[in-house]
């Protein structure tokens, strides 16, 4: 009855619905999750669209999209960022408020509370991203039904991949101070420097762009792991990728693989 | 000196069995010379004992006696060092699923999920210890009835008060039908009104489902009403047995002087060595008290206050340590994480 392929999935069924209906009745996350998108893609992106298409320098590569076209599959990300790392919260505290001690006194297999807790994040994440899809009438985003699963895809597989980060500090982690600071200190970062919310020039090489832009800025930009998660969502959404797409798809696959292998490495600790 | 089936373990237990259920047989937890250390530090050193299934058995020891660390053996989420344990006939060391199945637990601290509901939190439950969508419907539906938490089932568990979170976590721990309820400390922080209201409960479901009960507490009184206790201190069972027996080892009454003058509590010293003397307070168990107040005579007068009481497992426990249980501070170190504390993922 506590054994066998059947009882492991009950388990992680269990773990991974118990992590869904918490973070659905969690007021403070809703909120967030609606109001980031908002104010991004209305406050930002209507206030710097004129600039966006006139260009405040001579741009050599013409724009085909309005910029809150172009940011639109950026905060898709941003709203998968934040409730990814938000899992480390809900880790620490099943740590503090004793439900770990009902769960690892219980039957259930190590592995399952893990991976339950992995994969609840990650839909929690992928389904606060799906909000933001909600949007697109609104700022002339077609989603036609056919990329939509490729679309739910990456983001999904970036929530696996930030759920599993989140993982890994809340198991560094002892307490929840300072963690509100800490979870932007690393997120907002990771975001800006993604060809979020401006792009590097597309059609200069590295060494052009470096010209253009602070060397920094451009190593920053392509050292970051987002900004290929970014660029095939980008694809998919709006038809539009700087980056090669063998690339965009190595990277946002090879990233959740090495963040969820640490990760459960850390756990196995 | 020690009492009943202490280290003596192909010893048929004394205690007539409380469970109606014939089938069931053998002890519900057998410990045999169970040794752990924490690093250097030892906090079991050899436990023995037998308990039969259905008691209701309370562990009794001051805080760091290795109380927890027993029972963490017992749950096995510490893992045997030497020794042998059982419970419920299953060998912790090579059946700890089928153990912990066997296991109902309520904890010391709370641990229920608080933005579930009531019946989320039984339901949760439930699947991890794999019972069915039927039989979980109905195990909820009963055991909130035991503890009268009917109509509470889809209240939100952080409105409960905290007796009623003692309930619900009590009915949780009965849920999967356990052969063994193990409560550790579980009345702390309780007023006295849902204390009470807790023994209630117990007592309902041992009667109701010959459930056996270990209890770990420093409080001697909820001992007082278990079929067995075991006083331990110091990693070491000190006595196991009823808890009449007990006392009635120590000689049924207890004679306390306070306020003895110095040359009398030397005199008294002398004609009773196996008295306890704590400063000037002079306490001493004997069948018969008479013989004490007979010796003091007119001496009496020069001693602040006296009283004649029947021993309680305090007076026990005083007499085996030498200590008052409540003055008492952690003599064994616990670790400072426990083992589903602090940092990692446990």
């Amino acid at each position: 009855m506590t054994t066998g392929a059947a009882y492991y999935w009950k388990c992680l069924y269990a773990i991974w619905s118990r992590e869904v209906k918490r973070s659905v009745r969690e007021s403070g996350q809703l909120v967030g999750a609606f109001s980031r998108p908002l104010l991004w893609v209305i406050i930002f992106g209507v206030g710097l669209t004129p600039y966006f298409r006139t260009g405040l320098r001579e741009t050599s590569f013409v724009v085909p999209f309005t910029y809150m076209q172009y940011i639109f599959p950026a905060v898709v990300v941003l709203n998968i960022l934040y409730p990814s790392i938000q899992s480390a919260v809900s880790l620490i505290y099943d740590r503090q408020f004793g439900f770990f001690r009902e769960v690892f006194a219980s039957p259930v297999p190590r592995t399952a509370v893990f991976f339950g807790k992995l994969l609840g994040g990650a839909t929690v994440a992928t389904l606060q991203g799906g909000l933001v899809l909600l949007l697109a009438p609104y700022v002339d985003v077609a989603l036609p039904v056919k990329v939509l699963p490729a679309v739910l895809g990456v983001m999904f597989l970036v929530s696996l991949s930030f759920t599993a980060v989140g993982l890994l500090i809340a198991s560094r982690l002892k307490s929840f101070e300072g963690f509100g600071v800490f979870s932007n200190a690393l997120i907002l970062p990771l975001y800006f420097l993604a060809s979020s919310v401006f792009p590097l020039d597309p059609s200069l090489s590295v060494q052009q762009q470096q010209q253009v832009f602070p060397p920094w800025l451009v190593l920053l930009v392509r050292s970051n792991p987002l900004t290929y998660a970014i660029d095939l969502l980008r694809n998919f959404i709006i038809d539009y990728h700087e980056h090669a797409l063998t690339l965009d798809v190595t990277v946002v696959v090879l990233l959740a693989v090495v963040a969820c292998t640490l990760s459960f490495r850390e756990f196995r600790r | 000196m020690l009492w009943l089936h202490l280290g003596i373990t192909d010893h048929a237990p004394k205690l007539t069995k409380m469970t109606s259920n014939p089938v069931q047989s053998g002890p519900v937890i057998s410990a045999q010379d169970v040794r752990f250390t924490y690093g250097d530090i030892p906090a079991l050193q050899g436990v023995s004992l037998e308990v039969p299934r259905g008691t209701f058995f309370a562990l009794l020891g001051p805080n760091g006696a290795g109380k927890s660390t027993l029972v963490s053996l017992l749950c096995t989420l510490l893992p045997m060092q030497t020794g042998q344990l059982r419970v419920a006939g299953l060998d912790v060391r090579r059946s700890s699923a089928q153990v912990r199945r066997a296991l109902g637990l309520v904890f010391q601290e709370p641990s229920l999920d608080e933005r579930l509901t009531v019946l989320e939190n039984l339901d949760f439950h439930g699947q991890i210890y794999g019972l069915s969508a039927r039989e979980r419907r109905e195990r909820a539906a009963q055991v909130l009835g035991v503890v009268e938490l009917s109509g509470w089932d889809n209240a939100t568990a952080r409105i409960l008060s905290r007796g009623m979170k003692r309930r619900l976590e009590i009915a949780r721990g009965v849920m999967h039908r356990p052969e063994l309820l193990i409560l550790d400390e579980p009345t702390t922080g309780l007023d006295v009104q849902s204390r009470h209201a807790v023994w209630a409960y117990l007592s309902a479901l041992r009667r109701e489902s010959g459930l056996s009960l270990l209890l770990t507490t420093h409080q001697i009184e909820e001992a007082e009403d278990a079929d067995l206790v075991a006083i331990i201190d110091q990693g070491q069972v000190l006595a196991f047995g009823a808890p009449a027996e007990l006392r009635a080892q120590l000689g049924g009454m207890l004679v306390s002087l306070r306020g003895v003058p110095d040359d009398l509590l030397g005199e008294l010293g002398a004609r009773f060595p196996e008295a306890v003397i704590q400063g000037s307070t002079f306490r001493l168990n004997v069948a018969e008290p008479a013989v004490v107040l007979a010796w003091l005579g007119s001496r009496l007068s020069h001693v602040e206050a006296f009283s004649v009481q029947p021993a309680s497992l305090e007076d026990v426990f005083l007499k085996l340590t030498g200590r008052a249980m409540r003055e008492e501070r952690a003599a064994v170190l616990t670790p400072a994480s426990s083992a589903v504390d602090g940092r990692g993922f446990r």
